[in-house]
């Protein structure tokens, strides 16, 4: 093994390691923002991190009907989410395992977590679990195209669907702005809502019947394979905000690996992931959940802002 | 021994080791499990001859040699292993040859034994007949092939001949293919009377016609071989015909059959017509994107396991399209190394569709063959009682759902790469087709997911839903093997698709107006396509990050405590099979919102005996509309059998009118020809 590939290896375990220990935050942040706009007190800004170190410790509680599926289901997603920090860059204009895949790649480890997760929730038995995986399933189908579409607006402006050679193909180009970036960005955002599962598209905080779609899916997980469910969420949110502060906000990334540049890339980083938890927080706490069936509506305007806007930056 | 060393013998002699089989399984008829051993045991040796001729012309160029001559007309038939046939042929060789294996398993348990000697006779003779249609060198010897390969098909399909709804997809078959054939018997007609030759050289050279009858001869192959690739509109016998047919046949059907329509395609309406015209090439795309979304949405409404799989077929023939349709649109516009990308994309489609749905009907089939049932609703569980199965039939759905590091993710990659290459690379409004592809396509392969999940969920997961399902059994040694094998193939071509790519590279420099781009050098691990590396992908690279993460999550997790089983909560209730989640249920908010395309009917009936609020049974039943049955292919056979009502006027049964009509016939043509004179 060369010292390029050792290099490469370790940025890769670096990068996912503190994707795995910042996401958590960014829950706390939302839920702590979301209760002071509710003027509540809200849980400690840590409560995620405690909630998860309580979860790891218990014992687990599975269900007799289930196979093992239903124990690969939560690592496989815990891994999809972890595999899936590789290929973004976050605090370098170059993701460590760039040469693993681009844009393509990294929504089909997403799409693979998924499929886990949605199988696992069959498992039981419970037709909670069967109705969570349906509407999961449904969603995701809805959103896929409005986020390729999305993806590909950028991408084919930078001129590569690779993200690290997107991002540096963004910042040679410079700081012009395209009226297309608008509705691109308004038709990711769309999508980044409906698959992190927040309001209007699905509500975090509730354990409703009528209203649940992720929380339904995993209901029946407990102890540390819930941890895993509940760590890989918050990964999977902090790395679609992060490919969303990648994609139309790339100033300050480190372009070379200086301590320096790494230095002032994480705070700047830190400050784009705070603005788009604040817009998160304001769209959640502003608008009510919508009905199942007037998702699609949504994801139809998604789907026609990210092709509107394909149509303005190429015609 | 001679023979051996002679290349230009293997094919024959492949294609005589499946008749003589053929043969030889009619001889054994009173003995049927040594008949299925030596028919399915010879279909493999002559399989494995296939595939090392499709290694040999891939590797060392092309084969050829005369099949039949016939001293006194003159007629000679021969057959040329050109490198695009050989990729068709390596894929019929890699299936044919584990679904042999499955049957010699499977079909005592599928089809009474006195029926054996017939399927095996039929097996053979189709793959000869394919193994001709890949390989024929003239019109005469494909039509005659596949006039052979539909008539051996329809027999297999119509094996259950005892129920009237195998019959009725048996003859649909019939009906809808020799409409197919008849189209290209007229292009053919059409194209051989120009050149005045039989010869593919000649007739398929590409300058035979021009003008106005290219597009009409493109519009008759596209219908003819159509037909037999199952593509939407002309799809309607495939979902009758595959379930229909014994699993692992349908196996063969969707894996092998349908590539001859899609050889056809390549080999006609791409390359033997010339330089393909813009629109040509925007219709196949069309073409291919209504039978992805459309195959995969009817796939959705499904809850027969093997229909469900039928329309999947569908879906994925509509992506070796989109693939064909952005290479054809590319060469018409004279990007050479554009079009490479998509017809890399569509070949390497065909091999993997063939690769992970012959594994999907085998793990059906050994599904249906344990519970004697196909009805989704009724399985359940069976991961505990078919370890394998379930296993296999895991990896068949992760491979069709793109998924990666599988094949399918592999190939899906590479249509996404060669629709938005085609979009950077071409001008003006007609690019816009190309992303709209794209999201078609991000589209499809999530709503395949979603399917997927059901079909695993609901048939392998949790509780039995039957007395069936309940005692359910492995299947055999034999039946399992090449699922293994293939299932290996799936995860082999996906975590290496640079060796598959090099291969495709060799046929892509054989065809006309292809080039492969000089930076796109394959390493065995990596798929990089287009001019200036686009994007690049390393599946491997994603496996391995995958398995650490994963170790790294089960260590993260790993039991402190001792942990519990415990039954499911039922919110206070008592949860069964029958409080479960249905796959109806689950494919229910898709068909809800997708109302307008499937146009789904419902109808629930309660029974009761002392109030309406105490049923004491409850009917429900749900449909989706066949819209092209009803308004496409309905009023096409109500006009047909109407117009044949109307000239019964002339067929009277009256002697002297039939008199008359010789009669106005001799003078009509009297006058005709003294006109010419």
């Amino acid at each position: 093994m060369t010292e390029g590939t050792l290099a490469t290896i370790g940025l890769a375990i670096l990068q996912a390691a503190g994707m795995l220990a910042l996401a958590p935050l960014l829950r706390g942040l939302i839920k702590k923002m979301k209760a002071t706009l509710q003027t509540r007190q809200g849980p400690p800004l840590l409560q995620v991190y405690f909630d998860l170190a309580k979860l790891l410790r218990k014992e687990s509680v599975r269900s007799e009907t289930a196979s093992w599926l239903y124990v690969a289901g939560p690592r496989m997603y815990f891994a999809t989410a972890v595999a899936a920090t590789t290929l973004v860059p976050v605090w370098m204009a170059a993701a460590p395992l760039e040469a693993a895949g681009g844009v393509l790649a990294l929504v089909g480890i997403l799409a693979l977590g998924r499929f886990f997760l949605a199988t696992a929730a069959l498992d039981t038995g419970s037709p909670f679990g069967g109705m969570g995986a349906s509407r999961e399933m449904t969603i995701a189908a809805l959103a896929e195209p409005a986020l390729m579409l999305g993806l590909f607006t950028v991408a084919l402006s930078a001129g590569s669907l690779n993200l690290g050679a997107l991002v540096r193909g963004l910042l040679d180009r410079g700081a012009t702005f395209h009226p297309s970036d608008i509705l691109a960005l308004a038709g990711l955002f769309i999508v980044v809502v409906a698959e992190t599962g927040r309001v209007p598209v699905d509500n975090p905080a509730t354990h409703l019947e009528l209203t649940m779609i992720h929380e339904a899916m995993v209901l029946e997980y407990a102890g540390p394979d819930l941890a895993l469910v509940e760590w890989a969420s918050a990964v999977k949110e902090l790395l679609y905000l992060t490919l969303l502060a990648d994609l139309f906000a790339p100033i300050g990334i480190a372009t070379a690996a200086t301590p320096v540049l790494l230095l002032q890339a994480v705070p700047i980083w830190a400050a784009k992931i705070f603005l788009l938890a604040v817009a998160v927080t304001l769209v959640e706490s502003t608008n009510a959940k919508l009905r199942l069936f007037r998702v699609p509506d949504l994801m139809a305007v998604s789907l026609g802002l990210g092709f509107l806007a394909l149509a303005i930056r190429f015609l | 021994m001679d023979i051996l060393f002679r290349r230009e013998w293997w094919l024959p002699g492949a294609v005589a080791v499946y008749v003589i089989t053929a043969a030889a399984s009619l001889v054994f008829v009173r003995r049927p499990r040594l008949c299925g051993v030596v028919a399915f045991g010879g279909a493999i040796v002559g399989s494995a001859i296939v595939v090392a001729v499709a290694v040999s012309v891939l590797a060392r160029g092309p084969i050829g040699g005369p099949l039949m001559t016939h001293a006194a007309s003159g007629m000679a038939f021969g057959y040329l292993v050109t490198p695009l046939a050989a990729w068709f042929l390596l894929v019929l060789g890699l299936v044919a040859a584990p679904v042999a294996l499955y049957s010699i398993g499977y079909l005592p348990h599928a089809i009474p034994a006195a029926r054996t000697a017939a399927v095996g006779a039929s097996f053979n003779v189709l793959l000869a007949a394919v193994a001709v249609v890949f390989a024929a060198a003239d019109v005469i010897t494909l039509l005659f092939a596949w006039e052979i390969m539909t008539l051996a098909t329809a027999a297999l399909v119509a094996t259950e001949h005892e129920i009237r709804s195998t019959r009725r997809a048996a003859y649909l078959y019939l009906v809808m293919s020799h409409a197919g054939t008849g189209c290209l018997i007229a292009g053919f007609l059409v194209l051989a009377s120009a050149s005045g030759s039989w010869s593919f050289d000649v007739v398929l050279a590409g300058n035979v016609v021009s003008g106005r009858w290219r597009d009409v001869l493109f519009v008759l192959f596209f219908l003819g071989f159509g037909v037999k690739a199952g593509v939407i509109p002309l799809h309607v016998w495939l979902p009758e015909a595959h379930p229909a047919a014994p699993s692992s046949i349908s196996a063969l059907m969707s894996a092998v059959l349908i590539k001859a329509g899609i050889y056809g395609l390549f080999r006609v309406c791409a390359f033997g017509l010339g330089v393909p015209d813009v629109n040509w090439g925007l219709a196949v795309m069309a073409v291919g994107a209504l039978s992805a979304i459309l195959g995969v949405l009817y796939a959705l409404a499904q809850s027969d396991l093997k229909r469900m799989l039928a329309y999947s077929t569908i879906e994925n023939a509509g992506i070796i399209l989109l693939g064909l349709g952005a290479g054809m649109t590319a060469a018409a516009l004279g990007r050479r190394q554009l079009a490479a990308a998509g017809i890399a994309a569509s070949l390497f489609h065909v091999l993997n569709h063939a690769l992970f749905k012959g594994l999907l009907f085998l793990s059906a089939g050994g599904v249906v063959a344990a519970t004697g049932t196909r009805h989704l609703e009724a399985l359940g569980g069976l991961i505990r009682r078919m370890p394998w199965t379930a296993l296999f039939f895991l990896v068949g759905a992760l491979a069709v759902s793109g998924l990666p590091p599988l094949n399918g993710f592999a190939s899906e990659w590479l249509t996404f790469q060669a629709l938005l290459l085609g979009f950077a690379s071409l001008p003006g409004v007609a690019r816009m087709n190309f992303p709209l592809a794209g999201a078609l396509l991000a589209m499809t392969s999530a709503l395949v997911a979603a399917c997927f999940v059901k079909a695993f969920g609901t048939a392998f997961l949790a509780l039995p839903r039957s007395r069936a399902a309940t005692g359910a059994h492995e299947s055999l040694a034999v039946m399992l093997v090449p699922q293994g094998l293939l299932a290996a193939l799936c995860i082999g071509v996906g975590l290496f698709p640079g060796v598959v790519l090099r291969s495709i590279d060799t046929v892509l420099v054989s065809l006309l107006g292809l080039r492969v781009p000089p930076g796109a050098r394959q390493t065995a691990l990596t798929l990089a396509p287009g001019p200036s590396g686009f994007d690049h992908v390393t599946p491997m690279v994603l496996a391995l990050t995958l398995a650490a993460a994963a170790f790294a999550a089960a260590l993260l997790a790993a039991a402190r405590v001792a942990g519990r089983r415990v039954p499911t909560w039922g919110c206070g209730g008592v949860l069964g099979p029958g409080t479960e989640y249905t796959g109806t249920a689950f494919s229910k908010p898709l068909m809800m919102i997708f109302k307008t395309v499937l146009r789904p009917t419902r109808e629930v009936e309660a029974l009761a005996d002392v109030s309406p609020y105490f049923p004491r049974e409850v009917r429900y039943r749900t449909a989706i509309e066949p819209v092209f049955e009803r308004y496409l292919y309905g009023p096409l056979t109500s006009g047909i059998l109407g117009v044949a009502d109307r000239l019964k006027v002339l067929q009277a049964g009256s002697l002297h009118a039939y008199l008359a009509y010789v009669l106005a016939l001799g003078v009509g043509l009297l006058i005709w020809l003294g006109g010419k004179r």
